[in-house]
């Protein structure tokens, strides 16, 4: 594992460029350990995580001890967690389905076969409110992420970019490639908890 | 009660960020200028955790049916009420007194707090607004006929004429390298701290995005990593984005360096076609001097 400050008041600790269930436990573990020493806020991702701090309660040395006493001794990884399984509807009609296909060697025909042929686990939430990225993707499904992001992506888009898929849970910018939607609501403020997707959950997309 | 005249082209209810909350993806919000925003609140006779109103798009004009002491802070504004008075400073308003908040062609965010405080209940633990998930308790821009709820007084006629020196806008912000900048390479890390980078009008509450020399990013792509508010995106393009208040939680694309904490509002008011520099600093030195 690697630390490196992030501004002056973060660290990102980084355990490895790999997506695997099991790191993203790793880094789930990390994250609960930092919050619960009460250091500040901790955002875990596929295989890292960003442990923030506030100067005026804790020196800047003590929390990079701590944030390199963590990455050299990492707390024991949690059981994983079962989740609920979540059936997405989706009419796979998205603007980047045909080119996401010829560039993979598919019809998008035999894409939509790929991608909602099998159960993904979301991992964990970020980028915007109630977004979960969502693993893994048959590897045959070849799509790098757009050179240039989108200024606005629709609530509902499904999309899939390196080896992950997502639902749009708001408009938002995005730098994914569109193959579908969904009417399914994956982030509403009037709703307690807001997210409807968990990390830890699986996901099912069916084609309508 | 604060009753909304004039709403400016973009108003809202802001506190100093909603967090707790990064591992459901939503992202702290807060103001994008978080020193002006402070001050305006101390000058008020706010407490730090209180809310109060962010403008973009000036004249922003209210009137409050009680008396109240009134701040005004950001980049080149000032108050109208019976005269002028600079921002910065805070100023009594009478009941039904109008007060008009004036900036300049290069005025970005501007700050309005009002003694006591906007008293709307907090949705998930702050009165921060987030437009792009419609979160918060008026999670909408203000609009003309407004009339928002206004915790108990505080300050009397004693509160007004008190001031905080302006900070120096413009020009240069520290920076720290990294948390990618070994993948970035040397040479590109020195390009981003060695040349100014001109403001592009496409900035926002989200980012600031740059142009300037381009910045080679790393050969491979990284897997996305949490991110906090300074960091310097270079997405393929090469162009960098400085992330502000409702940056996303995460994000895939490689950060050259990340803008220390003090910086931010320098940055979130440079005004389009204004350049901005980037000097390298440690950690340590930033928190040192503040």
């Amino acid at each position: 594992m690697t630390v490196r400050a992030f501004g002056d008041r973060a660290f990102l600790i980084e355990i490895e460029q790999r997506i695997d269930p099991s790191i993203v436990d790793a880094a789930r573990a990390i994250a609960d350990t930092w919050e619960r020493r009460g250091l500040g806020e901790a955002i875990p991702a596929y295989a890292s995580v960003v442990v923030t701090f506030d100067p005026a309660r804790t020196a800047w040395k003590d929390a990079a001890d701590a944030a390199r006493a963590l990455a050299a001794e990492p707390p024991a990884r949690p059981a994983p967690v079962e989740g609920r399984l979540i059936e997405v509807p989706t009419i796979y009609d998205g603007p980047d389905l045909a080119d996401t296909a010829a560039r993979s060697g598919l019809s998008p025909s035999e894409l939509v076969s790929l991608h909602s042929g099998r159960e993904y686990r979301a991992l964990f939430l970020g980028f915007m409110p109630g977004l979960a990225y969502c693993g893994t993707v048959d590897p045959r499904i070849v799509a790098p992420r757009l050179t240039s992001p989108r200024q606005r992506v629709p609530k509902g888009t499904v999309a899939v970019a390196t080896g992950q898929t997502l639902v749009y849970p708001v408009d938002s910018p995005g730098g994914w490639r569109l193959i579908g939607r969904t009417d399914l609501a994956v982030f509403d403020p009037s709703h307690e908890p807001a997210a409807l997707i968990r990390a830890g959950d699986r996901l099912r997309f069916v084609p309508r | 009660m604060i009753r909304i005249a004039l709403p400016g082209l973009r108003a809202t209810i802001q506190d100093r960020g909603r967090t707790g909350h990064a591992r459901e993806g939503i992202p702290p919000s807060g103001p994008a200028d978080p020193v002006a925003f402070a001050a305006a609140l101390e000058l008020a006779g706010c407490g730090p955790g209180d809310a109060a109103i962010e403008v973009v798009g000036l004249p922003f004009a209210f009137r409050c049916d009680d008396l109240r002491v009134v701040a005004v802070t950001g980049r080149e504004v000032r108050v109208r009420t019976r005269g002028r008075v600079p921002g910065w400073t805070s100023v009594l308003a009478r009941p039904g007194e109008e007060v008009v908040v004036e900036g300049t062609a290069v005025t970005r965010f501007a700050y309005v707090a009002v003694s006591g405080g906007i008293a709307l209940p907090p949705v998930l633990g702050s009165r921060t607004t987030y437009l792009a998930a419609a979160l918060g308790p008026l999670p909408r821009p203000l609009v003309v006929g407004d009339a928002l709820p206004l915790g108990p007084g505080g300050l009397g006629v004693e509160g007004a004429g008190r001031s905080i020196d302006v900070p120096a806008y413009g020009g240069t912000v520290r920076a720290v390298a990294g948390p990618h900048d070994r993948r970035f390479g040397d040479e590109t890390v020195a390009a981003f701290f060695g040349h100014a980078f001109i403001v592009l009008p496409e900035s926002d509450r989200m980012g600031v995005r740059l142009a300037g020399p381009a910045l080679a990013p790393p050969a491979d792509d990284l897997l996305t990593c949490g991110i906090v508010a300074g960091a310097v995106q270079v997405p393929r393009g090469g162009a960098p984005i400085v992330l502000l208040a409702d940056h996303q939680t995460t994000g895939g694309y490689p950060i050259i360096a990340t803008v220390v904490s003090a910086d931010l509002g320098i940055v979130a008011q440079s005004a389009p076609g204004e350049y901005l520099r980037f000097e390298r600093v440690t950690p340590e030195d930033a928190i040192r001097s503040g």
